[in-house]
This record gives structure tokens, sequence and C-alpha cells, in this order.
């Protein structure tokens, strides 16, 4: 048992954008990754995936930062206070290494935040010791035969004198032999529905032994260091004090705390796209290809600005939507899920379009730049753990036609602290989220303040244009669809409608952002260019062709492209120096 | 499909009425003749699950302009659940 010391744990963290040439406290314990002699660099990662293992000095370099305390509230003696600022940590940390990020890092969210949401003191206090000692825990919410399909659950709970009985298996599940804390999602009732459902929190080390066993570890394709397993239990028996919450009320907790996971997950894995672009621009600035190097040939710097651009727009999108869990979390439902489909789908894309750039090398297993591989095959991984595209797009198929009715061309612009990256806002509530949305989408408000009432440049001006014009077709087109494209049953019209908010959203972020950052240190996230840049990529993802005014803003995004390449900074909205 | 919120104090709250209105919209979830739709059967036995529960809420807010939770549909799982609570809601404020 960790006595809980805040004094410690409770290091000033850097402000967002807060001197920029000093690299997170974490970045620095990885070092340089391009260095073959660091412990922890992208050469000693390869050869542990090739192991089929976690890095060893990966997960002591985790431990000596201290990652659990990342994941424990602050009144709970631990660091998480903003979600934004999680995501920035375990962005960290997929740079290097996704299977370290996901097993010993974001694991734990999901593990865990449904205790804090609703967990009782004890418990709260107990995980929270686990965490603060970096011991990994374990999420056993989904059975492989049931997906994300969780009302489905088949794993029972029984309660039987006084305590509860747990019988049957979870699969595919990170880290779970390892864990010292395992929260359980069990069916506690037989009847169809979403109250038949429990939460509770396993100590693996206080059951019978001959009563929980481990599953044989899954091999995947990519995050292969990492021990995807299983849990049986048979007829394991627990205190009554395990249920989370009360019975019956898993699956609401579950649709609130999964905004958090959707949202800070989707930030995070950004890391590996970085990783990826950075071994790109490392092999086009060296190789040279009919008398120039690779990334002065045009199609080239093409594919390359615009992985950039994506990269930006996904972190717009992933921390607007992070800080609306604490400034809108009556909005979430909708903003986490929107954000869970589109940014792997752009970072797929992105993905697969570097590999084109990189050539045989993005397949080779060895050499200076063996680290594309691995995150190439990391990434698909990262985007179906937890929940996959189609589910997401179902939960917000739902709302939006409620949001078409009443929230849009009428809602106001939210707060300007929602896109300020470096104000700080409350501590995350949990307790503030709600399973479906309100009808105040104020973040799509922000393209109407922004896009249509502020700007005045003339180019940025057509592509809001452009969008505002989307809006109003979604509208109408939500407004007009079968009440049948509204439910489960939604036919393609329904997903194609939903992903082209997504859309909307995405650039709606991407405004906010740069409107309300006019003090960000970097000149280059002041200025139009990326935000061009932004808006023509995403109107060409609704069917427009690209804007012939937005290539110089493509061109300028190059050049920052190449500047932060050569002094190491982040591929992302604040661009801090790495090493 | 939505009207407007009447004005408060001159809504007449009728039991009927909700419960028809209900079937009906649950009907145009499942494209099926109202008829089809027995309002003492669970909705999830007509395959409108979790995710549908949240459709429901926010058609049945915007018919009568208040706030239910989200999980209106979860906690009364039939019609005739929804239609007393709905009945009880308004007549409440009424």
């Amino acid at each position: 048992m960790t006595v809980i010391d805040p004094s410690p744990r409770q290091a000033e963290r850097l402000g967002p954008l807060d001197e920029l040439d000093t690299p997170e406290p974490l970045e620095a314990l990885f070092g340089d990754p391009a260095d073959p002699g660091n412990p922890v660099g992208h050469q000693a990662f390869v050869d542990a995936d090739e192991r089929g293992d976690f890095l060893p000095a990966g997960r002591k370099t985790l431990e000596s930062f201290g990652i659990g305390a990342e994941f424990v509230p602050r009144a709970l003696g631990g660091r998480l206070g903003q979600a934004d600022d999680l995501a920035r940590v375990l962005r960290t940390v997929f740079r290097h290494d996704g299977a370290l990020a996901l097993g010993l890092g974001a694991i734990n969210l999901i593990a865990s935040s449904t205790v804090w949401a609703a967990g009782d003191a004890g418990q709260r206090r107990w995980l929270a010791s686990v965490l603060l000692d970096n011991h990994p825990t374990a999420g056993a919410i989904t059975e492989l035969a049931h997906g994300d399909d969780l009302s489905r659950t088949r794993l029972r709970a029984t309660e039987r004198e006084g305590g509860v009985v747990l019988d049957g298996r979870k699969e595919v599940i990170n880290n779970v032999a390892r864990a010292h804390a395992v929260t359980v999602l069990a069916r506690t009732s037989e009847e169809p529905g979403s109250r038949s459902h429990t939460l509770f929190l396993v100590d693996p080390a206080a059951v019978p032994r001959e009563r929980m066993r481990f599953l044989p570890r899954y091999r995947t394709s990519g995050m292969r260091g990492t021990h995807l397993g299983g849990v049986e239990f048979l007829d394991c028996p627990l205190p009554a004090s395990a249920a989370v919450g009360g019975y019956g009320d898993a699956m609401e907790t579950i649709l609130r705390c999964f905004q958090v996971t959707k949202s800070v997950a989707s930030g995070a894995a950004l890391g590996m796209v970085d990783t990826m672009l950075r071994t790109v621009v490392d092999f086009g600035t060296q190789r040279r290809l009919y008398g120039r190097s690779v990334t002065e040939l045009p199609y080239v710097e093409a594919e390359l600005a615009d992985v950039f651009t994506d990269l930006l727009i996904c972190d717009a999108m992933t921390t607007t939507a992070c800080r609306a869990l604490h400034v809108l979390p009556r909005q979430t439902s909708v903003y986490a899920a929107a954000t869970k489909y589109l940014v792997p789908e752009i970072e797929q894309h992105a993905a697969d379009r570097l590999a084109l750039v990189l050539g045989a090398r993005s397949f080779l297993r060895e050499g200076p730049h063996a680290a594309f591989q691995k995150h190439f095959r990391d990434l698909p991984v990262a985007a179906l753990a937890h929940s996959g595209a189609t589910v997401c797009l179902a939960t917000i198929i739902p709302q939006l036609p409620r949001l078409a009715r009443r929230s849009w061309f009428t809602s106001s612009a939210p707060e300007p602290a929602l896109f300020q990256l470096g104000r700080p806002l409350p501590d995350l509530d949990f307790g503030q989220l709600e399973a479906n949305a309100g009808p105040d989408d104020q973040i799509v408000a922000t393209l109407l303040d922004v896009g249509q009432d502020r700007v005045t440049d003339p180019t940025l001006r057509t592509l809001c244009g452009r969008l505002v014009d989307e809006l109003r077709i979604l509208r109408d087109g939500w407004r007009a669809l079968a009440p049948r494209n509204r439910t489960p049953f939604a036919g393609p019209v329904g997903f194609e409608l939903a992903e082209r908010y997504a859309v909307v959203l995405a650039a709606s972020a991407c405004l906010g952002v740069w409107w309300h950052n006019q003090d960000h240190p970097n000149p280059f996230m002041r200025d139009t260019a990326w935000v061009v840049s932004a808006l023509d990529r995403l109107t060409v993802r609704l069917g427009h062709e690209p804007l012939p005014q937005a290539q110089s803003a493509t061109r300028q995004v190059f050049a920052e492209l190449l500047s932060r390449h050569a002094e190491h900074r982040a591929f992302d909205l604040i661009g801090r120096r790495l090493h | 499909m939505a009207t407007s919120a009447p004005a408060p104090g001159t809504r007449i709250v009728d039991r009927e009425e909700i419960r028809s209105k209900l079937l009906s919209l649950v009907a145009s979830y499942l494209e099926q003749p109202v008829t089809d739709i027995q309002s003492d059967v669970k909705l999830v036995e007509y395959g409108l699950d979790s995710i549908f529960a949240l459709t429901l809420c926010g058609d049945v807010e915007d018919e009568y302009g208040i706030e239910v939770k989200s999980t209106l549909a979860w906690d009364h799982p039939t019609v005739d659940a929804i239609t007393d609570h709905l009945y009880d809601t308004l007549t409440a404020e009424a």
C-alpha cells in the first residue's frame, strides 16, 4: 500500500505553449530515437517487436517517469487534470512504441476511468495506489464473440452468500495476466437491454488462484510486443464491495467514460504518424534522385506537406474533443465518437501515402528506417483497439438529426477557452458527462462564428463558404432522413451523412484553434497557411476539387515541415522540441 | 415530426395521446404499421437497442419540450412504461 504524498508527484507541468525549446520531461527520458546506441531508441524497439515483447528498458523509462500517476486524478494524488495533457503525454510514448503506449499507457485509462466515475471512495483510493506504484491494470470489457456490442456480454456475476461469483471469460484483453487491478464487465441480469450489466473491480492477488485462469496470448500483426490475452473466471468469489457503482449501471458508466478514452486515445495515437512522417522526411532529405534530394521532387513535397497538414487537422480535432470534455461535457458523446471515427481514417490514409514515398524501405524490418514498418503495422491495431469506426458512427447517427433540427445555424459559439491551447481548464469531472448529447453543437457553431463572420482572407473565405454550404446540406439531409435511418438499422445514407458531419466538425475545430491561438509563439500557427491547407484537404474529402489558391499555402506548410524536422520539433499544434 | 412545445400551463396531458404518439414513433423507426407494435412488449424485442434509446430520448424531448434522462428507455423498457413515466413528468409540470 502506497502512502499518498502528492508533493513530488505533482511536479510542475510545462504550460503547453511555454518554453517550446525545452522537451517534455518524458520525451527527454526517451532521448534521441535515431541514436543506434540509445537503449530506448527506435532500434531497441524494433528488436523488441521482433521478439514479440515489451522492451524492458522502455518499461523502466515509463516507471521512472511515474506513468501511472498520469491516470490518477489530482484529487487522489496523481497528475490527471486535463484530458489534452494526458493525450500529449501518451502521444510521446506512441511516438516511440505503440505496444508500450497501449499496454502500459492507454489501457490504464480504460481500466480506471469507470472507477473514477462510479467507484466508491475505497475503490478509488485502492486503484490510485496501484497506479501510483506504476503497476499495470487491465479493462476486461469486451468478449470476442460480441466485439463492441457490450450489451451482449455473457460473463455472468451472481450474488451468492453475501458476495458475488464471477463465471465466464473475456478475450483479447491487453496485459490482463500482468495486471494488479482489473475492471470486469459482467452480466448481472438475464433481461435483454441496457440495465443488465455491472462493473466489478477485481484484485487478482486476492481471488483464489484456482478460480481465475489466464487464456493463451493472441498473436498479432501489429503491436507485437503487446500482451493480448484473456481471463476466465470459474465460479470465482468476490466480495460484494467489488461492484463499481450500482447494479445495472455499467452501460451508462461506460457510455460516459468511453468519451474520455476515445478522445484521449485518438489524440495519443498521432505520435505514431509523427514518427512515420519524420522517418520519411529523414529518408527524403538524405536520398538523392535525378540530381536532387527526394524531398525536392514536387510530388513528394506535396505528399509530405499533406501528411503534415493531416496531423495538424487530427491534433485540432482531438485536442478540441479532449478540451470539450471539460468545457462542453454535455456534448461530448457526439464529439468523441466523431473524432474516434475520423482521426484513424485520416491517419491510415496518411500512412499509406508515406509508405509509397518511402518505397521498399516501408517494409524493410532492418536498417535506419525500420521504425516505419513497425509503426505502420501498429497503427491499424491502435485504430481498432477500444472502438472501431462502425460503432463510432452508429453512436452519432441517432444523435445528429436532433442537432440538425435544433442546433446548427442556431447555437452560439463556445467560450474561447475551448480552443486556447495554453489556457488551463478545471479538472476532468466524469460526473458531468452524459450518455447522449444535448442539442447544442457549439464546436460547429464556430464554423459560422469564425468561418463566416470573422475571416477576411479570400481563400479561407471561399473554403469556409464551401463548409457552410455543406452544413446546410447536412441539416436538410438529416431533417429529411427516414426515421429508420436514425436507428441501429440505418442504411448507408445515414452513415455517409455521419461521415460528412465528422469532416465539418474537424474543419470547425481547425478554425477555432487557429482563430483563438493568435498568441502562439510560432508565427506559422498564427498565419493562415496551415488552416487554408487543412480546410482545403477537408473539403476535398467532401468531394470538392482542391482550390488552386491553396497551393502557395501548401508550400509554406512544407517549409515549416522541413524546419521542424531539422530542429527536431513535434509535428503537432504545439511544435515543441523533442530532443 | 417535431412540433414546438406548447406554452407552459396550457398543456392538457392525455395518457392515451402519449401512448399513441410513442407507438407511432416506434413504428416509424421500424417502418412497420403501428398496429404491429404492442405497447407492453419490450423495445429491445423489436431490436431497438441501447443506442436507439438515445434516438427516442431526443425525439421525446423535442416532442414534449422537456428534458428526460438519456436512459429513459433503459429504465422504462416498454411503450407502456415510458407512457406512465412521461405522464407523471408532464402532469407534475402542468
